[in-house]
C-alpha cells in the first residue's frame, strides 16, 4: 500500500511540474541551508574532540583576583603539578612561531613548546614514529613531533623523516614522530617541541625560573579515569586557593578547570546558536510556504479526495496518502537539500573567519546526513499534516458537484500560513538589520591610530640565537635600513600589533601612591616601541615628549602613558612621576588612547616602553606608505637579509587586513543572517504571491460577475491588493511582537546598537510591506484583466 | 434490502430552515432496479448520497439489510458501505493521475484485499467489460463513454450488492447512454440491486420502479 502511495505521489508530482519545482526549490533551500549551518554548529559546538574519553580533557585557567583569566607562571604550575592527584596527566604549553632551518629554505611554522605530558593528555596514536611522554622522555631531550601536513609539504611524506635532525629556532632537534591531521587542539600546530625544562620555555628569556610574576603559558590536563570530572575541578580550586593563601602575589586568584571542547568555543557559542535559530526560521518559513502550496493543491484536489472517499477510503487512509506525498516531496527536497548543503557549507567555510574555533572539524558526514534526514521527515510531517487533515474531510456531495471549483472558504488556513511567513521573515529581517547596523557601527569605530596606508611586518627572532643585546641590535639595524629606503622611510618598530592577539600586560602601580588590594590593582596594556612610532601610526602626543634615540638601554628608564592611565595618578600631573614595573620608569609623555584587543573593546590604560629598554623577540615593523604591502615586504626582506640571511620575515599585512580579520566573526554572522533574511524575504514574497494568485484563480467567476455588474478594473485591483496587504500587515504586527521577544537573544552580539532600534524596526517593516505589495501586483493585474464574458461562460 | 422511514434533511439559515427531503419513506428489495426522478432541486442526489452513506446529517430511519444505519457510528457505516455499495457518478470522476487499471484497483485497495487477489479481480473485470486493451491508458485518453464504462467497472469490481448511480448517462450522447443502460440491465439481471437518479424517461424505462420526488417529497411511485 505504501509503495503504491509513493508511486502515485511521484506520478502526481511529475504531472504538476510548476507546483513540484517551487516546492522542491523551497524545501531544498530550507533543508540545505539548515543542514549546512547545523554542520558548522556541529563541528564547532557539538562534535566531541577526536581523542579517547575527550570529556576528561580540561583546560586549566588561572583566574585572577579581578575575575579575568591569566596565563600560568612556572611556580604556580609546579605547585599545581605537585598536588593534583586527580589527574592522569598535566601539561604546560605555549604557542610559538618556529623557524625550521638546517634543510634547504628556512621555513616559518606555527608550533608549540610543551612539557613532556602533552601527548599523555592528547593521546593520539602517531602516523609514524612515536610521540613523547612523561614516563619515557625527560626534559632536555631535543626532540620534536611534526604534523602530517608539514611531513607531506616539507618531507615529501617520506617515512625516513623519523630520526632526521633539523634546527628549530636554531636548536638542533630530532624528529621522532608524525601525528595525524586531526590533532589540532587546543590550537593548530605543525610542530610540537619538548621543552628543555619541566615548564615551557619562556618568551622573555627567563627559562628555568621559579617566578610567580611572569605568566606566559597555558595548561591542559586529563582527569584520571578513576576520578569524576567534578572531583578534578574541585581539586583545582582547592590547589589554586591554597596557593593564593600561601603567596601574596596570588592573593585573590584561583584555578578552574573547564572541559576543553566548551572552553574553545565559549566566545562563539551564542552567535552559533543564534545562527541555528535563524536558519530554523528559514526552514519554518519554507514549511509554511510548502504547506500553503499543499493546501492550495488540496483545494484543487477536492474532487479527487471526494471520489476516493466515495470509493471507500477512510479519513485515516486519505491522511496516510497525503502525508506520504508530503514526505516523498520532503525526501526529494531533502536529497536536493544535501546538495545545497554541500555547496553552502563550502561557501560558508570560505567566508568564515580563520579564527573561528574548530572550523577544521566541520564536515558533512553521517551525523549531518542523519540530521538532514530527520529534518526532512519532520519537515514533511510538519508541512503535510495540516493540509492532510484539512483535505481529508471532503464535503462529498458539494465537492463531487463542484469538481474542485470554488474553495474560497478554505483559504483561511493559507492566510494563516502567509501571516506566519511574513511574521517569521520580519523577525529575521530585523535581526539582520540590527546585526548589519551593529557591524557598520563597529567598522566606523576610530581605533585611535590612522589605519590607511599602514603596513605591518612580523619580525620574530629565535631566542636560541638572539639574546637581549642581539635582539636590540637586530631591530635597530633593520629600522635604520628601512628609514634609509624611500619606500619605507616612515617606519617604526612595535610590539604587539593591535588586534593581532598579542597580550603583554603589566600591573600599573604609581610610585608614591598607597598600595591597592589585588582586586583593585590597575593593569595596563604594555607596548614596546621605537622612537617615531607615534608619528608613523598616527597616535597623538598630548603632553610631554616622544622617545628619542637618546633613550637607550643605559639611560633612565622612561615610559609614555595613554590618556586612560592618567587617572591612576590621583589628579597629579603624570609627567615626571614614576611607575613601578619591577624597575621604576619615569613618565615622559601622555598619548591618545588606542584600541588594542578589538574594535569593540574600549581602549584600556596603556604603557609604552622604548624598545631599547624593553626589547622582546616578537617585534615587527610598521610602515606608513602608499606603495602597498608587496613593496614593503620586499624592502623589509632586503633589510633583514643584509643583517641575517637565515632569517625569514613573518606575515606582511596591511592594518586594514588586520582589522578585517579581527572583525571576521561579526562580519561572518552579519553576512549569514542577512543571507537568511534575504531568503526569508524571498520565500515570504513567494508565499504571498502564491496565495493571492490562487485566490484570484478561485475568484475568476466572482470577479467576472463584479465586472459585469459595473465594477471598474481599478476597484478589482484595489480589492486584490488590499487582501494581500491586510495579511501582510497582520503578519508584520505579529512579527514585531515576536521580534521584541527574539532580539533579547542577540542583544549580547550587538555593538552600540539597541535591540529595539526604532529606525531598523520601522524601515524593515515598510520594506516587507512594499515587497508584499509587489508580490500582490502581478495577480492583481491579472484580476483586472478578467474578461467577464469568458469568466461567466466558464461558470 | 433497504427500508427508509421518515428521512428528512434540512439546512439552517439563521432562524429559517430549508428542507431538502421531507418524510421520505420507501422500500427497495434485493434485485430491484429503481429510478429516482424529479425536477432540479427535488432532492434526488441528496437522497442517493444518503443511501450511499456519504451524508450523515439527516434524521429518520435507514435500514440496510438488518443494519440500522441511523444508529451506527461513522466507522460502522464505512464498513457497510465498503461491503455492499458501489457508486457511479455523472461526471465519471475517474482519477486523472491513475491509469484505467489503477482506477479500477482503487476500491479493492481501500478494502484491504490482498494484491494477488486484487490482480485477479481487476483482470476479470477488465475482461468482462472488454477494456483489457485500455488498462494502461489514463482517463484523458478515453472517450466519455469509455470513461463511464471504466467508472462502472470500478463500481462493480468489489462485487457490491447495491449500485448507486447519479445520472450515469448525463454526460454521454444517446448511443453511449444506451450502452451503459444495457450494462446496468445485465448487472441487475445478474442479481445486483441498482438505484439510479435520472432525468431521462428513456433511462427510467430500464428500471422496474420509479420514485418521483418534488421539493423533497415523494410524490408518487410507479
Amino acid at each position: 500500500m505504501l509503495i503504491q502511495d509513493i508511486r502515485y505521489a511521484l506520478r502526481s508530482f511529475r504531472r504538476a511540474p510548476g507546483f513540484t519545482a517551487v516546492a522542491l526549490v523551497t524545501l531544498a533551500l530550507g533543508i540545505g541551508g539548515t543542514t549546512a549551518i547545523f554542520s558548522i554548529v556541529d563541528g564547532v559546538l557539538l562534535r566531541p574532540l577526536p581523542y579517547s574519553d575527550p570529556g576528561r580533557i580540561l583546560r586549566i585557567n588561572r583566574v585572577g583576583a579581578n575575575g579575568g583569566l591569566d596565563s600560568f607562571s612556572a611556580a604556580d604550575y609546579r605547585d599545581l603539578k605537585k598536588d593534583a592527584t586527580s589527574f592522569a596527566a598535566i601539561s604546560g604549553y605555549r604557542s610559538d612561531i618556529i623557524d625550521m632551518t638546517g634543510r634547504s629554505e628556512p621555513v616559518r611554522i606555527i608550533g608549540m613548546q610543551t612539557t613532556a605530558a602533552f601527548f599523555d593528555v592528547f593521546d593520539a596514536a602517531p602516523l609514524l614514529g612515536r610521540t613523547y611522554h612523561e614516563a619515557t622522555d625527560t626534559p632536555g631531550a631535543s626532540i620534536a613531533v611534526i604534523s602530517e601536513a608539514i611531513w607531506r609539504q616539507q618531507f615529501g611524506a617520506n617515512a625516513a623523516v623519523i630520526g632526521t635532525q633539523v634546527r628549530l629556532n636554531g636548536a638542533p632537534t630530532e624528529i621522532i614522530g608524525v601525528v595525524p591531521e586531526f590533532l589540532r587542539h587546543p590550537q593548530k600546530s605543525d610542530v610540537w617541541m619538548l621543552s628543555p625544562f619541566d615548564v615551557p620555555t619562556s618568551p622573555f628569556g627567563v627559562d628555568g625560573n621559579d617566578s610567580r610574576d611572569i605568566h606566559y603559558f597555558s595548561v591542559v590536563a586529563r582527569v584520571a579515569h578513576d576520578r569524576q570530572l567534578t572531583e578534578g575541578q574541585q581539586q583545582l580550586r582547592s590547589i589554586g586557593d591554597q596557593i593564593a593563601r600561601d603567596h601574596q602575589r596570588n592573593a585573590g586568584s584561583t584555578f578552574n578547570g573547564e572541559p576543553l571542547a566548551s572552553s574553545m568555543v565559549a566566545d562563539v557559542r551564542t552567535a552559533m546558536l543564534v545562527l541555528l535559530g535563524a536558519v530554523a526560521f528559514v526552514l519554518l518559513i519554507a514549511c509554511a510556504n510548502v504547506a500553503g502550496l499543499l493546501i492550495a493543491r488540496g483545494a484543487a484536489r477536492r474532487r479527487e479526495l471526494a471520489v476516493r472517499t466515495a470509493l471507500g477510503a477512510g479519513r485515516g487512509r486519505l491522511v496516510q496518502q497525503l502525508l506520504t506525498e508530503s514526505v516523498v516531496l520532503a525526501l526529494v527536497g531533502g536529497a536536493l537539500g544535501m546538495l545545497v548543503a554541500t555547496w553552502t557549507q563550502q561557501l560558508l567555510i570560505s567566508f568564515a573567519p580563520e579564527n573561528l574555533p574548530r572550523l577544521a572539524d566541520v564536515t558533512l558526514d553521517w551525523r549531518i546526513a542523519s540530521f538532514a534526514f530527520a529534518a526532512t521527515i519532520v519537515v514533511g510531517m510538519l508541512f503535510g499534516l495540516t493540509p492532510a487533515l484539512q483535505s481529508s474531510r471532503p464535503e462529498l456531495n458539494a465537492d463531487l458537484k463542484e469538481g474542485g471549483r470554488g474553495g474560497t472558504s478554505r483559504t483561511g488556513l493559507r492566510n494563516i500560513m502567509v501571516v506566519a511567513q511574513v511574521a517569521l521573515a520580519l523577525v529575521l529581517l530585523i535581526g539582520a538589520g540590527l546585526m548589519l547596523t551593529s557591524f557598520s557601527r563597529l567598522r566606523s569605530v576610530d581605533p585611535g591610530f590612522r589605519v590607511t596606508d599602514l603596513v605591518t611586518v612580523e619580525l620574530m627572532l629565535p631566542l636560541a640565537r638572539f639574546d637581549d643585546t642581539a635582539q636590540r641590535t637586530f631591530y635597530m639595524g633593520v629600522l635604520e635600513r628601512l628609514r634609509a629606503n624611500p619606500v619605507t622611510a616612515n617606519s617604526a618598530m612595535l610590539f604587539p600589533f593591535p588586534f593581532g592577539g598579542g597580550n603583554a600586560q603589566a600591573s600599573l602601580s604609581v610610585v608614591g601612591q598607597p598600595a591597592k588590594p589585588p582586586e583593585q590593582r590597575a593593569s595596563a596594556d604594555l607596548y614596546s616601541v621605537s622612537p617615531g612610532y607615534l608619528q608613523t601610526a598616527g597616535v597623538r602626543l598630548l603632553k610631554g615628549r616622544d622617545f628619542t634615540d637618546h633613550d637607550g638601554p643605559k639611560s633612565t628608564p622612561v615610559v609614555l602613558i595613554s590618556e586612560s592611565a592618567v587617572k591612576e595618578f590621583g589628579g597629579r600631573d603624570p609627567i615626571g612621576e614614576k611607575i613601578d614595573m619591577g624597575d621604576a620608569f619615569t613618565v615622559i609623555g601622555i598619548v591618545s588612547d588606542a584600541r588594542r584587543r578589538s574594535l569593540d573593546t574600549p581602549a584600556r590604560a596603556a604603557v609604552y616602553l622604548p624598545y631599547t629598554q624593553f626589547v622582546l623577540p616578537y617585534m615587527g615593523a610598521v610602515v606608513r606608505t602608499d606603495r602597498g604591502a608587496a613593496a614593503v615586504a620586499s624592502a623589509v626582506k632586503t633589510a633583514v637579509t643584509q643583517i641575517d640571511r637565515d632569517l625569514p620575515i613573518g606575515d606582511v599585512k596591511t592594518m586594514e587586513q588586520i582589522i578585517e580579520e579581527s572583525t571576521g566573526e561579526p562580519r561572518f554572522r552579519s553576512f549569514l543572517i542577512a543571507s537568511f533574511a534575504a531568503l526569508a524575504l524571498l520565500l515570504a514574497a513567494v508565499g504571498v504571491y502564491g496565495l493571492i494568485s490562487f485566490t484570484v484563480t478561485q475568484r475568476v467567476p466572482e470577479i467576472g460577475v463584479r465586472l459585469a455588474l459595473g465594477a471598474s478594473p481599478r476597484q478589482v485591483f484595489r480589492q486584490v491588493i488590499g487582501q494581500g496587504l491586510r495579511l501582510a500587515i497582520i503578519g508584520i504586527i505579529a512579527g514585531l511582537a515576536a521580534t521584541a521577544a527574539a532580539t533579547t537573544l542577540v542583544r549580547g552580539l550587538l555593538f552600540n546598537t539597541s535591540a529595539t532600534d526604532p529606525v531598523v524596526y520601522i524601515s524593515l517593516s515598510l520594506l516587507l510591506l512594499a515587497i508584499a505589495a509587489l508580490a500582490c501586483y502581478v495577480p492583481a493585474r491579472r484580476a483586472m484583466r478578467v474578461d467577464p464574458m469568458t469568466a461567466l461562460r466558464s461558470e | 434490502m433497504i427500508k427508509l422511514q421518515n428521512i428528512e434533511k434540512s439546512y439552517r439559515h439563521g432562524l429559517s430552515q430549508t428542507f431538502v427531503l421531507r418524510r421520505v419513506s420507501a422500500e427497495i428489495k434485493s434485485g430491484d432496479f429503481v429510478s429516482i426522478m424529479g425536477p432540479s432541486g427535488a432532492g434526488k442526489s441528496t437522497l442517493l448520497h444518503i443511501l450511499g452513506m456519504h451524508d450523515s446529517a439527516w434524521t429518520g430511519e435507514y435500514w440496510l439489510y438488518e443494519d440500522p444505519i441511523h444508529q451506527l457510528s461513522a466507522k460502522d457505516r464505512m464498513r457497510l458501505q465498503k461491503q455492499h455499495i458501489g457508486f457511479v457518478f455523472q461526471s465519471y470522476h475517474l482519477l486523472d493521475n491513475l491509469t484505467v487499471y489503477e482506477n479500477i484497483d482503487l476500491p479493492l485497495s481501500y478494502r484491504d484485499v490482498k494484491k494477488a487477489e486484487r490482480e485477479g479481480m481487476v483482470a476479470d473485470i477488465l475482461d468482462r467489460f472488454n477494456i483489457v486493451g485500455k488498462k494502461d491508458l489514463f482517463p484523458n485518453q478515453l472517450s466519455g463513454g469509455q470513461q463511464q464504462l471504466v467508472a462502472i467497472a470500478r463500481a462493480v469490481v468489489a462485487k457490491p450488492t447495491l449500485i448507486l448511480a447519479d445520472e450515469p448517462t448525463g454526460n454521454l450522447h444517446s448511443d453511449q447512454g444506451k450502452e451503459i443502460m444495457e450494462l446496468f440491465r445485465r448487472l441487475n439481471e445478474g442479481g445486483t440491486t441498482i438505484v439510479q437518479v435520472t432525468h431521462s424517461k428513456e433511462n427510467a424505462s430500464y428500471s422496474k420502479r420509479v420514485i418521483n420526488l418534488k421539493d423533497g417529497w415523494i410524490v408518487d411511485e410507479i
